[in-house]
């Protein structure tokens, strides 16, 4: 019997259309309240896809998400309200070039929680210090390396409060070196309970961090399981394909 | 390239002729087209100074002197181009009011004042003390009617009027031609291209003659007035399309990111979108300020006293007639001022923005 009170993302039936190309077919998933997933899968798989439907950056065409037990309809209320309640950290980071790193982790704050400038800043400096970058507070983002801005937009997100983070890519743009530096801080924020949807190639992290592992193919969910069925004991063939080739490299 | 720095730094004297005098083709070309300049500016100078005639207030004793200038004229008559036909007691105000606005545009350059709230309030609040001392009926000021104003004030009056009306409605028509609803993108898109698609002059006309016999008596108002919204909508039209491109540039991660963030539309547009794409569109978006400043011009024809007629009228007595070179001359010189410090300062932001905050 499904709890209610304990799921942070239901997913029933979805579907989701790009025009006619039927990128997520028939998704159906449950995450618990401080569970770890991990979704993997090859290139053009609907990764990105799906965890973008969670917050609404695309439209889902058929089926239902409830995200801490608000639905995502096309009520806009809601809609925003989701996106706070799930923070999200984008491969190419995407902070805002024009502002400070400190202004843009209190910008949303600011705006659409209602907290006032100082407490704002004083919970921005405190997740800056957790990323280790309280002393970039006031450089911009174009001053920062790579790992840096990206450790930045992981705070910027935190800021909100989220009960959910969800994660497209985070280390694909970085260099080997910064990959680390970002992990530390994932996994800092796993241990400390949060709801995350990862969608990672770093099996390290995965085996590390994860309580459950998806894997992807042609829009579809082909495999799950804790990560040592999943890595140790895939099932079906495609995983195994997969899991080949990113330990080949 | 190491070893460049061990040889002596060339003098200006060595980049002079590798530049100007390194063929022999080149060296006559330098020659010649050196030596025209010198002939016309030593003409120039002649004209301009030596000859000149400065601070005498009548036109004749000037007129029998014609090989120099009659600054005189612009000694004497220079309140006919800064005010018109604006009572004569009255023309501090309308000289305090041009000062406003020019402490308006300089301070709009200061990036401080560059955030949504700070740039409309500063010219809402400059362009309010503009009208009011210009128009009085309050505060103890005489009235004195649009018909009277003129001159240089006018034309700063039309300016502004058209930037604040204009940038706004640029924005409105710029987020509307990106509206999801595609009836209101199309009819939008219609409106932009029509009116970028017609002569400025003809939007005039029309603003000013045609359209009252179409309105409603009580809805035709001062002429001027319609004019500047025939103006405003045109400005409006071709900033839409700058700011558009502005936000075309931008990378859709920035959006994205707002929304994940839980910002909703108007704050995406107001802290992420405009002003970034502002950021990009700026050296266009400067020279649409240049080409509407000087377009102003254009009122003249419509029967305004801006500062072109009004220059044409302080030198079209017969006193003074002769001096209309001059005249024209000044009135080149008041553009260029405002003109060239506008284009030195978008230069200058460019370089700025160009190594600041990217
Ligand atoms: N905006 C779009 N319009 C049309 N098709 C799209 C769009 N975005 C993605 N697709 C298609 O949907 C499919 C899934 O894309 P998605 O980005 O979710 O893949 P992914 O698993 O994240 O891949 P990658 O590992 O390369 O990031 C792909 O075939 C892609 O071509
Ligand atoms: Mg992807």
């Amino acid at each position: 019997m499904p709890d209610t009170q304990n799921t942070a993302i239901r997913i029933r039936n979805m579907h989701k259309y790009y025009g006619v190309f039927h990128a997520l077919r028939d998704i159906n998933l449950d995450i618990a309240k401080g569970e770890k997933v991990v979704i993997c899968g090859p290139s053009g798989s609907g990764k990105s896809t799906l965890i973008r439907c969670i917050n609404r950056l695309e439209e889902h065409q058929e089926g239902e998400i409830t995200v801490m037990g608000t639905p995502l309809d096309d009520n806009v209320d809601n809609i925003d309200e989701i996106r706070r309640e799930a923070g999200m950290v984008f491969q190419n980071f995407n902070l805002f070039p024009h502002m400070t790193v400190l202004d843009n982790c209190t910008l949303s704050p600011m705006l659409s929680r209602k907290i006032d400038r100082a407490e704002a800043e004083a919970t921005a400096m405190r997740y800056l210090e957790r990323v280790k970058i309280p002393d970039q507070a006031r450089k911009f983002p174009g001053e920062l390396s790579g790992g840096q801005q990206q450790r930045v937009a992981i705070a910027r997100a935190l800021c909100m409060a989220p009960e959910i983070m969800l994660f497209d890519e985070p280390t694909s743009a970085l260099d080997p070196e910064m990959i680390a530096e970002v992990l530390d801080v994932m996994v800092g924020l796993a241990d400390e309970g949060m709801t995350m949807v990862c969608v990672t190639h770093e099996m390290g992290f995965a085996r590390r961090v994860a309580d459950r592992v998806i894997f992807m193919a042609d829009g579809q969910v082909i495999e799950q399981g804790t990560p040592e069925e999943f890595f140790d004991h895939p099932k079906n063939e495609r995983t195994k394909a997969f899991l080949s080739q990113i330990v080949g490299h | 390239m190491s070893h460049t720095k061990s040889l002596p730094k060339p003098t200006a004297l060595d980049r002079l002729k590798a530049r100007f005098f390194n063929t022999t083709l080149n060296s006559v070309v330098t020659l010649v087209l050196g030596a025209i300049t010198l002939w016309i500016l030593y003409n120039l100078a002649n004209w301009a100074l030596v000859h000149a005639v400065w601070g005498v207030d009548q036109g004749d004793a000037c007129r029998a002197n014609r090989d120099g200038a009659c600054w005189s004229i612009i000694s004497t008559r220079w309140r006919i181009v800064f005010f018109g036909l604006y009572p004569f007691e009255e023309q501090w105000r309308s000289g305090l009011a041009c000062a406003i606005m020019v402490v308006v545009a300089v301070l709009s350059c200061i990036p401080w004042f560059w955030s949504a709230r700070r740039l409309p309030f500063l010219w809402v609040a400059g362009f309010a003390a503009f009208y009011i001392l210009m128009r009085g009926g309050m505060f103890g000021l005489t009235e004195v009617v649009e018909r009277n104003w003129g001159g240089l004030a006018l034309t700063v009056f039309i300016f502004s009027a058209v930037c604040l009306i204009g940038m706004p409605l640029a924005i409105c028509f710029a987020l509307l031609r990106q509206s999801s609803l595609p009836w209101v993108a199309r009819t939008v898109g219609l409106i932009i291209d029509t009116v970028r698609s017609l002569p400025l002059l003809a939007i005039m006309f029309t603003f000013a003659i045609v359209l009252p016999f179409a309105l409603p008596s009580w809805a035709i108002g001062e002429s001027l007035y319609r004019v500047i919204i025939g103006y405003s909508l045109f400005f409006a039209a071709y900033q839409a399309e700058i700011i558009r491109g502005g936000m075309q540039s931008l990378p859709t991660g920035q959006e994205e990111a707002a929304k994940a963030l839980g910002l909703g539309y108007w704050h995406r547009i107001g802290y992420i979108i405009l002003p970034q794409a502002f950021r990009n569109a700026l050296p266009p978006t400067i020279n649409q300020f240049v080409i509407t400043f000087k377009e102003t011009t254009l009122v003249t024809i419509i029967g305004f006293f801006d500062v072109m007629t009004s220059g044409r009228t302080a030198s079209g007595t017969a006193e003074w007639s002769f001096a209309t070179l001059e005249m024209y001359v000044f009135l080149a010189l008041l553009f260029f001022v405002f003109v060239f410090s506008l284009s030195r300062y978008g230069a200058y932001l460019e370089r700025r923005l160009g190594v600041g905050t990217r």
